[in-house]
């Protein structure tokens, strides 16, 4: 419907939102960001500060720290025009308002699915008509078990997956695993991989059609600092 | 009376539009309408309901998966509600009109059903309004398209535009020119699909040293000025090379037609255009988020049909972005016109253009001026002049 807010795309020299996500995957993305030329204002090291846009010596880009489910939602909708997602989340959303030109390299795991040690010795998958999963990813479960005639009922979590055959809530799970630890600590092994993961830098459609020059600059410098890392690791 | 009675709640993607915008958006339509009848496109409008055979044919075919379908109690043939309008133009245009002589201009405007609402476009029922241009192969009918398209959308005082000019055709032909695999083409196309150049070059390794065209195809990407300059280097196979020639020949020509309009060039593009196959764009407006129209050549009526199919172009502009993109529409003058009034007083308003609304009871404590300002009226009849009320205007 009609606006009532004045339209961001209406001023010259509009600023850049950048989304990144908090946790695990920012360590691995603050180098990357230092290559590219970008340094953020003092309080975004601050893990105490409750501040969620942060300056940076770039006078039109300025960085948002969300969840990393929101990232893709908040470059989707055209709120933050660059972010950093990691494909798992790509996946599960699809929009079609997402290019994600560049692999980072970083935040390497992958999604699979899991289930108790136990079952797994006399499970046979062929056998499936009818799974229960409890996932923070229905969308890539469901989608994976229908590729194979398998009907995957899923139970959506937020968080602490593994609690969930231990308790009974259900038998298996579709997570992220990098190396497997906390899945053994829960007695859990890994049955099938869905699809290696790692970070991606992910741009609005529509901000690359209307500002290309500037996102491709971005994209270009997110692109040298990938291979500056690579070179130096 | 039931909740839902009560709460009026609507089936998902569907929506109630209320005073002013409802006007709005028609006032819209209908200055479209005009600028198109302007360019000789005559109207033509096609029922909200078709059998499902004529309206998955050919170009219909992308949207079977968003169709409601429903059986004809009649006929006991299975119908579709329309998701898209320009299939149905283009049927018109290669059976009822098949005499009619070409190029054949038609415009339309109406509303759409989808079974799902994108995430970020929720509305299920949509207005789209367009026009196509049938029986031209010429460069002409592409730039025609895309400057009425503009020239429309500027006239509704949307500003700013930005044009994304592709082929659909190019990524297919360049594959088909390679012979590659449908499992290869297919990594090819996804990593295409989500302008991930170092992705493309992995994914076109295996198809031999003819594939690198991929990767340069997507860095070519960007303002036209750049990318004319660099898809003219790109070594193609010659089909591919006809339609990136055919794509730098139209952008000049829009470039050159339409200064105030920003052209970028995508010669990898797919998304939206499923059924499109020359020269296809999609316009965006910066600030909205997603497209404002989309357009470009396909192939009207059936394939392997005894009558040939015949080349089309034309574009559908969305009401619902448009509507994001204008400034938020006010209720226009009202005049109230105290109970008591003689008719002929109000009907010599309306006779000059004004809007009249009747006091059909008494005011309240004789109180002219507060009932009108109670029903939003700007104005007020009063002592047979007309006078602002004071709190209101537009």
């Amino acid at each position: 419907m009609p606006r009532t807010q004045p339209l961001p795309g209406e001023r010259a020299n509009d600023p850049i939102v950048l989304a990144l996500p908090k946790g695990r995957i920012l360590k691995e993305v603050m180098p990357l960001l230092r290559h590219a030329g970008i340094e953020p204002e003092p309080a975004f090291a601050d893990e105490e500060s409750r501040q969620l846009q942060f300056a940076t010596n770039r006078p039109n880009l300025s960085i948002i720290r969300v969840r990393s489910f929101d990232v893709a939602t908040f470059v989707a909708f055209g709120a933050a025009q660059l972010g950093v997602a990691g494909n798992d989340v790509i996946m599960e959303f699809q929009y079609s308002e997402l290019y994600a030109p560049l692999d980072l390299k970083v935040g390497r795991c992958r999604i699979s699915v899991a289930e108790s040690a136990e079952l797994a010795g006399k499970d046979d998958p062929s056998r499936w008509s009818h799974v229960r999963v409890a996932t923070k990813y229905p969308e890539i479960t469901r989608r994976h078990f229908a590729a194979r005639g398998v009907q995957a009922e899923c139970i959506k979590l937020n968080g602490a997956l593994e609690l969930a055959p231990k308790l009974g809530l259900c038998r298996r799970i579709v997570d992220l695993v990098s190396t497997g630890r906390t899945l053994k600590e829960n007695g859990l092994v890994e049955v099938e991989k869905i699809a290696d993961v790692t970070s991606r830098l992910i741009v609005n459609r529509a901000a690359m059609k209307t500002r290309p020059a500037e996102i491709n600059g971005w994209v270009a410098k997110f692109g040298a600092a990938v291979e500056a890392y690579a070179r130096a690791a | 009376m039931t909740e839902a009675e009560t709460t009026a709640l609507l089936p998902a993607g569907l929506r109630d539009i209320l005073p002013p915008d409802a006007a709005f958006a028609a006032d819209l339509v209908q200055r479209l309408r005009a600028c198109f009848a302007g360019y000789g496109y005559d109207w033509v409008d096609p029922p909200l309901v078709e059998f499902e055979d004529t309206l998955f044919d050919g170009a219909g075919a992308a949207m079977t998966n968003e169709t409601f379908r429903l059986m004809d109690p009649v006929s006991q043939r299975m119908m579709g509600l329309r998701t898209d309008i320009t299939v149905q133009v283009a049927r018109i245009a290669t059976t009822r009109l098949a005499n009619a002589p070409r190029p054949l201009r038609l415009a339309y405007a109406g509303d759409v059903l989808r079974v799902k609402g994108k995430q970020l476009r929720p509305e299920r029922q949509f207005t789209q309004i367009g026009a196509e241009l049938i029986g031209s192969e010429s460069e002409a009918a592409d730039v025609e398209a895309v400057t009425m398209a503009i020239d429309g959308l500027t006239r509704l005082g949307v500003a700013k535009l930005s044009v994304d000019l592709t082929v659909p055709a190019l990524v297919p032909q360049v594959l088909a020119a390679l012979e590659a695999p449908a499992r290869a083409a297919a990594a090819v196309r996804a990593a295409l699909d989500r302008k991930d150049a170092a992705g493309v070059d992995v994914a076109a390794a295996p198809l031999g040293q003819g594939a690198t065209v991929f990767g340069l195809l997507l860095r070519a990407a960007g303002t036209a000025e750049s990318a004319l300059d660099k898809l003219a280097r790109i070594p193609l196979p010659d089909a591919a090379r006809r339609e990136a020639d055919r794509l730098g020949a139209v952008a000049r020509a829009l470039m050159a037609a339409l200064p105030g309009t920003a052209f970028t060039i995508d010669p990898v593009e797919s998304r939206g255009l499923e059924y499109h196959t020359g020269v296809s764009f999609t316009i965006f407006r910066a600030g909205v988020r997603g497209e404002i129209g989309l357009g470009g050549r396909y192939l009207a009526g059936r394939a392997g049909a005894a009558r040939a199919q015949e080349p089309g172009t034309g574009f559908t502009l969305y009401l619902d972005p448009i509507l994001r993109a204008l400034p938020e529409p006010k209720h226009g003058e009202r005049i109230y016109v105290p109970f008591g009034t003689p008719a002929d007083a109000a009907a010599g308003l309306r006779e000059n253009g004004h809007r009249t609304v009747a006091g059909l009871a008494p005011e309240a404590n004789g109180d002219a001026p507060a009932e009108a300002r109670r029903l939003g009226c700007t104005h007020l009849w009063h002592d047979g002049r007309i006078v602002p009320v004071a709190g209101t205007g537009p």
